[in-house]
């Protein structure tokens, strides 16, 4: 049988199919296969049910199916109940109707539509019966029914109050004060509650002490940094491009802000939505309303994809795609390709959705500003423009000829055709050709950003020169305007919406037809001439008040953020292969309520978790009824057990140090930082260790809920990473400053942070206890205060970890003596600098030397801006005997750009003169982010013929000596020094490895160490200011060892 | 190092004691299997989602070795001999081909030849090139396809492609789904490994190998050699095993305490569980890469003692081991980084790659065979794309996803046959057309999966590996 398809009983009609798909599939779907189903491996009784061929061979007793004669088949003999051993579905009878749709099917002879076949629809209509579908049937509000009384807080008690008596199931009592504020505090703000907050909610004997904590917490800045977190995983939000070139996104930034600042504002989910679709439309002027635009920009972009037109379509498939699920709710996904399958949503629903965005146009260059803050740049900028005009005349003079070539090499790469558009000018383009040749000019700007790379020497010189005359008028150059991430349109005319493949038929917009089948109405928005208006009509009918969908969904991702499980299971999917919600009416009480009070979300939340339902323990008294009836407990018998996320976990583990910043706002930062993880940078194809373990989303697409999963990966990162480590030696330093005496009251300080609580007499016995054990068990000989002292960093595009070193730090130093490094040599590292100096210092890479330029030695870094000579590029300077016999410094530089937060591979070979002939000097420097980037070389002569001999040590990040402002400010990892001049073929970028040459070799992991040197020389660096390694205080070591065990525990990773 | 003990039980009566108490409400563990050997019995069965389940139908291959050369090696140098393409080199493509999207634009550049020798090979008279020795030792083994097509025309959507069916990221990658659908037979390992062969990023970073939008369980591992294979495996540095132990201690307690309280929370069980299940992996995985327990005969026949096929040779064979014990889906990057990225010099480029691949790769093939599990372990063989017929910088080629060439050994593959044609010069595939979805459904067909009843609810939505798209091929077992 192998590779043969399943037997059909001949291709049904397409009635027979549409009968099958509309009433008989569903019925098996939903009632037989959760025990009888191939694709889910349950075959009880040895029937699968999901394949014709399965209920045609049957069962353990035969065939199921016998086609065309109901009363002999098995199926129809269970379904019926007719006799007492064979009842299917066991536990009740089928609705009749059900029934009766198997046995006719089993009469027209069982006809099973091919699955691969389009869906049994026909011709793209919608019936009655699809309206009737519970999410697009109008909103209705039920009065709460009378249940609940003594128990009930608010109205959505008695909702479900009244589900919880028709299972003659009781609630669960209210949970404890302290399990309340740590439920209330994580779910409100991500952070847990700190122990004064909990000490001072436990005392507040005031009755509406629980609604003011709540009023308290949703008035915190907080809020708005957890809640945006859930809207940022619906948008798909990152910080990055999500192809080979990952590319950082420098103001994505601000609509995460828009989002935080949203949410703290309280501001009404329709005015909130409409900003998102059509801020630009509807608000013109509103800087928050056109960077609130971005939602239409967080899709991946591939920088060099030359089929411009492909990658087009796979953007506005992205935001197509995306609205359906974030405002809609419903798969819309599924009919691109075809009308949905179970669901009345019609391919050409899908593409009629599209064409509300057929017009937009990406930008990058609109300011989010008010006229006035631009009016005053302008003016302060023509100032700057008119000092300089001649400075950047020559510049721009020097540089056309590059410049030309640049974007003429740019622009025949791509397909003729697509030439053709890109060079027409803008006015002859159609506007679709317009879209497509914007899009593809940026491959042409992207050349610009690195013409530097091809100008000839004497040119870039002069350039340099240039740029630093320019650069002396900054003084009078206004600060930039703040840029937006956003959209404008093509024109007033949007290009045309087509169905691919189906003759290409065109596509006006429109609604969903099950809502509504007429085409919208188009009208000009007023203001915005450029615009067609398509998206402001959108947004107008999606915040109208009677849509079935907007209220609906967004009630629903609250409730699902506040119990884990929305009222509907799959949040994004309202239709017929998600769940039906476990209370309707209740979700359709609170959606009505909402659009009638202003589309509040605070006022929602604060019915929430008011409610006596959110209060609720997680622990019943007698739960022997609800695991019964309800084991997964969706009518809400008791309250949950949930992880925390990963965002959670990230946070908690800075907040119970006391390290957490909780600065708000601004770019990204590197993920070691201690902001809010909503802060760091997300970098789609580098993602943080610890989010990714916790299931942070992919940010590929759309993510309405996450996966809690528990694997050893997470246990290994808790118990053995240095970042725990490093976070359990904060927590217990902050025990020490807290409550300085070493007894049992620091441990009911560790227990109030990290849990929330005091320690019980028995945990606080156990615990000090443990400390006491522990503190015998530490070896005090292991090195622990200098290692403690290193900070490691993820490089982008590299493995394992890097040394961060931060500016001002001494950086790490090995014991060399003068041993090596004194003949030809070569360094090598990978770097990323986080900043160069605005002077022309060298930042040090490695060196052996003092800078003192009277004194021998040498040494490798980077130039700072202000250099005279070589403005950010790499320095080899060398202090020795030169040809002629003197002795002195010579500095040698490369030519290549090194970009900030950029990781690169670099190696500076240094071959020595010898008698009359010159030495040299070779850089290598490679641009690791993107991989179509050479390994860039530069030789450079001179003429040290030695006498680079001295005792001191090799310092790596750092210069020894008193001069300070030399050290690095960035990460460093893989650093390798060789007692020879390297050709390329040995480079480390390409051979890994030591050779019998290599003098010291250092990667920073924490195995074998990080401080270890990995070549057979045996010599590890310490950091440089640590000169003798102290003994470890074994005390403080067994009590960071108690808080590492707090931070691993359950309950410091679960709130309930 | 490498032989410390982890999680500091370092005797096996410490371990026992540590076992005992640790173990006391850890959730359906199967403890008493534990503690009878000193050592985890190698297969010891998963629980919860990792679990073993049966396949959909008959399985011919129980583990997966994908030979994944990034960057796209070219088909007309290895295994698809072109001569028409060495009579029109010069020329421009004939307008007949009709229009092409390169990446880099030459797409009216010179025909470029390809200078390779060719012979068949073996019984069955396979063609491979002279670039390939050792690989043609193998050819009655190979069932050659050169008629693959793929969507991508850049790297990134290449390499996501051909790892998750779609251009696009987010998807979960069919080692994932292999996963998913058959967990796992070995709980001490992870069930779908990732080797690379150098420290380099591989294109798109490790979503490559992510379990997109289903749990993280089943996403693939990138296993190192050496002391740590697994990151962050042992215990650290500075820390003595006694203190670790007393940690492992404590924590057990209070998690037990915790799960006592909510008895309602499975999960909490499983995290309970998860400790033990690292620690297991700590005794399991440095054993798993020690290549010194394997014959100098072994060595040299993977190339290990050549510094060119060194680490290829070490893959390859880490490979086999692996699969030994029942990891169900190895991958292993060569060129990681895009290094068969030709578009210039392809000629140096891929005599390098070529030499440092063939010799161990043929050698796995071999070694599996003779060990009995080449009937259990599909090998594939390929990149994200071929290349060009046209020439790019003159002696390089560009990108060619529209017809390229891979090829399966193993796992009821019936060997020594071609499968598929391109055209006169092998720009297009034209006769057999295997769309990298059609190359999943057949893997996974082999694996005992319908790449159609295969599927995974996610938003509340049927999603499948293959996008709904596909069909195992045939010819792959038949001939």
């Amino acid at each position: 049988m192998l590779f043969a398809s399943a037997a059909g009983a001949g291709e049904p009609t397409r009635e027979q199919a549409e009968f099958f798909e509309a009433r008989v599939r569903p019925v098996l779907a939903e009632r037989c296969f959760g025990c009888h189903s191939d694709a889910q491996k349950k075959t009880k009784g040895g029937l699968v049910a999901d394949s014709l061929a399965g209920l045609l061979a049957g069962g353990d007793a035969g065939p199921a199916v016998i086609p065309g004669d109901p009363d002999a088949s098995r199926l129809i003999e269970a379904v019926r109940y007719a006799t007492e051993e064979l009842r299917m579905p066991p536990k009740a009878k089928l609705p009749a109707a059900e029934i009766e749709a198997l046995t006719a099917w089993v009469k027209m002879g069982a006809p099973w539509p091919d699955a691969k076949l389009k869906a049994g629809r026909p011709g793209g209509k919608i019936t009655a019966a699809d309206r009737d579908w519970w999410a697009f049937r109008p909103v209705v509000s039920v009065p709460p029914p009378a249940a609940g009384a003594g128990w009930a807080r608010n109205d959505l008690d008695r909702f479900v109050a009244a589900k919880l008596a028709d299972a003659k199931l009781t609630p669960a009592p209210e949970a404890a004060r302290g399990v309340l504020i740590r439920r209330l505090t994580f779910d409100l703000t991500g952070l847990p509650p700190t122990p004064e907050a909990v000490e001072a909610f436990a005392n507040d004997a005031a009755p509406d002490a629980y609604e003011r904590l709540a009023d308290r917490l949703l008035a915190s800045p907080a809020y708005g940094e957890r809640w945006a977190r859930h809207w940022l995983d619906l948008v798909r939000y990152a910080d990055s491009d999500g192809f080979r070139i990952d590319d950082y996104r420098p103001d994505a930034w601000r609509y995460r802000d828009y989002v935080i600042r949203s949410f703290n504002a309280d501001k009404p989910y329709d005015r909130f939505v409409s900003e998102q679709l059509a801020g630009d439309e509807l608000f013109p002027g509103d800087p928050d309303a056109l960077v609130a635009t971005g939602y239409l920009r967080h899709g991946i972009y591939e920088y060099n994809n030359r089929d411009v037109r492909g990658a087009w379509a796979t953007q506005l498939d992205d935001i197509t795609d995306t609205t359906a699920d974030v405002f809609l709710g419903v798969g819309l996904q599924c009919a691109r390709c075809h009308d949905h399958k179970f669901d009345p949503l019609l391919q050409k629903d899908y593409y009629r959705l599209q064409a509300f965005f057929a017009g937009i146009l990406p930008r990058e260059d609109l300011i989010a500003a008010t006229t006035e803050q631009k009016a005053a740049h302008a003016l302060k900028l023509a100032a700057w423009e008119a000092a300089t005009a001649a400075v950047r005349a020559e510049i721009a003079a020097l540089e056309a000829p590059y410049r030309v070539k640049a974007r003429e090499d740019a622009i025949d790469k791509f397909p003729p055709e697509l030439q053709a558009m890109i060079r027409k000018p803008a006015a002859a383009r159609t506007p679709h050709e317009h879209q497509l040749a914007e899009l593809a000019y940026r491959q042409v700007t992207y050349e610009y950003d690195r013409l530097d790379k091809s100008l000839k020497l004497a040119d870039k010189d002069r350039v340099l020169a240039l740029r630093r005359d320019l650069a002396k008028s900054d003084a009078v150059k206004p600060p930039p305007l703040p840029v937006a991430f956003a959209v404008s349109e093509v024109g007033p005319v949007a290009p045309p919406t087509t169905i691919p493949k189906k003759g290409a038929t065109p596509v006006e917009p429109g609604y969903l037809s099950v809502l509504d089948e007429s085409p919208a109405a188009i009208a000009p928005v007023s203001g915005v001439p450029d615009s067609t208006g398509r998206r402001a009509a959108l947004a107008r009918w999606l915040t109208r008040p009677e849509n079935p969908l907007t209220s609906r969904v967004l009630v629903n991702r609250v409730w699902q953020q506040h119990f884990g499980k929305g009222l509907a299971a799959n949040a994004s999917d309202f239709g017929r292969l998600g769940d039906k919600p476990t209370h309707p009416e209740l979700l359709d009480f609170l959606a009505a309520k909402f659009v009638a009070e202003g589309w509040g979300v605070k006022a929602l939340h604060r019915l929430i978790v008011t409610s006596a339902t959110y209060r609720q323990s997680a622990t019943h008294p007698a739960p022997a009824a609800g695991r019964l009836a309800d084991p997964e407990n969706k009518l809400l018998w008791r309250g949950g057990v949930r992880r925390l996320d990963a965002e959670q976990i990230r946070d908690a583990l800075f907040a119970v140090t006391g390290d957490l910043d909780l600065k708000a706002g601004g770019p990204g930062v590197a993920t070691g930082e201690p902001r809010r993880a909503v802060y760091t940078k997300l970098l789609r194809n580098n993602r943080d260790p610890l989010l990714d373990v916790f299931d942070a989303p992919l940010a590929f697409q759309s993510a309405s809920s996450r996966d809690t999963t528990t694997t050893p990966v997470q246990s290994l990162l808790l118990i053995n990473s240095p970042t725990l480590l490093r976070r359990s030696e904060a927590f217990a330093n902050r025990l020490k400053r807290d409550e300085p005496a070493d007894d049992p009251r620091r441990v009911s300080r560790a227990y109030r942070l990290a849990f929330g609580r005091a320690p019980t007499a028995e945990e606080s016995a156990a615990a000090v206890g443990f400390v006491a054990a522990q503190t015998r068990r530490v070896d005090p000989t292991k090195a622990g205060s200098a290692e403690a002292a290193f900070v490691g960093g993820k490089m982008p595009s590299r493995d394992g970890q890097a040394a961060d070193i931060k500016l001002g730090g001494p950086g790490y130093e090995a014991l060399l003596g003068d041993a090596a490094l004194k003949g030809d040599f070569t360094v090598e590292a990978y770097l990323m600098a986080r900043s160069v100096a605005d002077t022309g210092a060298v930042r040090t890479v490695a060196a052996k030397w003092d800078g003192d330029l009277a004194k021998p030695g040498w040494g490798v870094g980077v130039t700072g801006k202000g250099s005279r000579r070589k403005p950010q590029t790499l320095a080899l300077q060398l202090v020795g005997t030169k040809i002629d016999g003197s002795v002195g410094e010579e500095a040698v530089f490369a030519d290549h750009h090194v970009a900030l937060n950029k990781p690169y591979y670099l190696a500076v070979a240094v071959k020595l003169a010898r008698g009359k002939t010159p030495g040299q000097v070779t850089f290598w420097l490679k641009d690791l982010a993107n991989d179509d980037e050479p390994l860039l070389v530069a030789t450079v002569p001179h003429t040290v013929t030695g006498g680079l001999v001295n005792a001191l040590p090799l310092t790596i990040g750092g210069r020894t000596g008193p001069k300070h402002g030399t050290g690095f400010d960035g990460l460093l990892d893989d650093v390798r020094v060789t007692d020879a001049a390297l050709t390329a073929d040995q480079l480390l970028f390409t051979r890994d490895g030591v050779t019998a040459k290599t003098a010291g070799y250092w990667r920073f992991e924490a195995k074998p160490g990080v401080f270890k040197d990995t070549s057979a020389m045996g010599r590890d660096i310490r950091p440089a200011t640590v000169k003798t390694v102290v003994a470890q205080d074994t005390r403080q070591a067994a009590w960071a060892d108690l808080c590492h065990v707090l931070l691993n525990a359950s309950e410091f990773l679960y709130v309930e | 190092m490498t032989d410390r003990p982890r999680f500091g039980l370092d005797s096996p009566l410490a371990r026992r004691d540590w076992l005992r108490a640790a173990g006391v409400g850890f959730g359906g563990l199967a403890l008493d299997a534990l503690l009878a050997g000193e050592t985890p019995a190698a297969e010891v069965k998963a629980a919860g989602p990792l679990a073993a389940k049966p396949p959909a139908h008959k399985a011919t291959a129980k583990s997966v070795i994908f030979l994944f050369m990034e960057g796209g090696p070219s088909h007309l140098d290895t295994f698809d001999p072109k001569p028409v393409l060495n009579k029109l080199a010069g020329k421009p493509l004939p307008d007949s081909f009709g229009s092409v999207i390169t990446p880099m634009g030459e797409s009216r550049s010179a025909l470029l030849a390809s200078p390779r020798q060719w012979k068949r090979h073996g019984k069955s008279g396979l063609w491979v090139s002279e670039w390939l020795p050792h690989t043609a030792t193998v050819a009655d083994e190979l069932a050659v396809i050169r008629s693959c097509v793929a969507d991508g025309i850049n790297h990134s959507a290449g390499v996501c492609q051909m790892n998750t069916g779609s251009i696009l990221g987010g998807r979960p990658s069919l080692g994932a789904w292999a996963t998913y659908g058959l967990g796992t037979v070995n709980a001490d390992l992870p069930a779908f490994v990732v080797l690379q062969d150098n420290q380099g990023q591989v294109v798109n970073g490790p979503r490559n190998w992510g379990a997109g939008f289903m749990p993280a369980v089943y996403q693939g591992t990138r296993l190192q050699g050496g002391a740590e294979p697994v990151p962050h495996l042992n215990t650290p540095e500075g820390v003595a095993d006694a203190q670790q132990r007393g940690k492992l201690d404590l924590l057990t307690r209070l998690n037990r305490d915790y799960a006592g309280r909510h008895p309602d929370q499975t999960e909490l069980d499983a995290r309970l569980t998860s400790y033990e299940l690292a620690f297991r992996m700590q005794a399991a995985a440095p054993p798993a890469v020690d290549l010194s327990q394997e014959s100098a005969a072994t060595n040299t026949a993977y190339g290990l003692d050549h510094k060119d096929t060194a680490t290829m040779g070490r893959n390859c064979l880490l490979a086999r081991r692996l699969v030994e014990r029942g990891v169900r889906f190895v991958q292993i990057y060569h060129g990681a980084g895009s290094k068969w990225d030709a578009h210039a010099k392809l000629e140096s480029n891929h005599a390098g790659l070529c030499r440092s691949m063939d010799q161990p790769v043929a050698a796995l093939v071999k070694d599996l065979k003779q060990r009995g599990l080449l009937d259990s372990t599909l090998v594939v063989w390929g990149g994200e794309f071929g290349r060009t017929p046209m020439s790019e910088k003159g002696d390089g080629r560009d990108h060619n996803p529209t017809g390229f060439t891979m090829w399966m050994a193993g796992g009821g593959v019936k060997g020594g046959q071609a499968i598929g044609t391109t055209d006169e010069v092998g720009l297009r595939a034209v006769e057999d057309k295997q769309h990298v979805h059609d190359l999943h459904a057949s893997i996974l067909h082999l694996m005992g999966l319908d790449h159609m009843g295969l599927i995974y609810k996610y938003k509340g939505r049927p999603e499948r590996p293959t996008l709904n798209e596909g069909e195992p091929c045939r010819k792959l077992v038949t001939g």
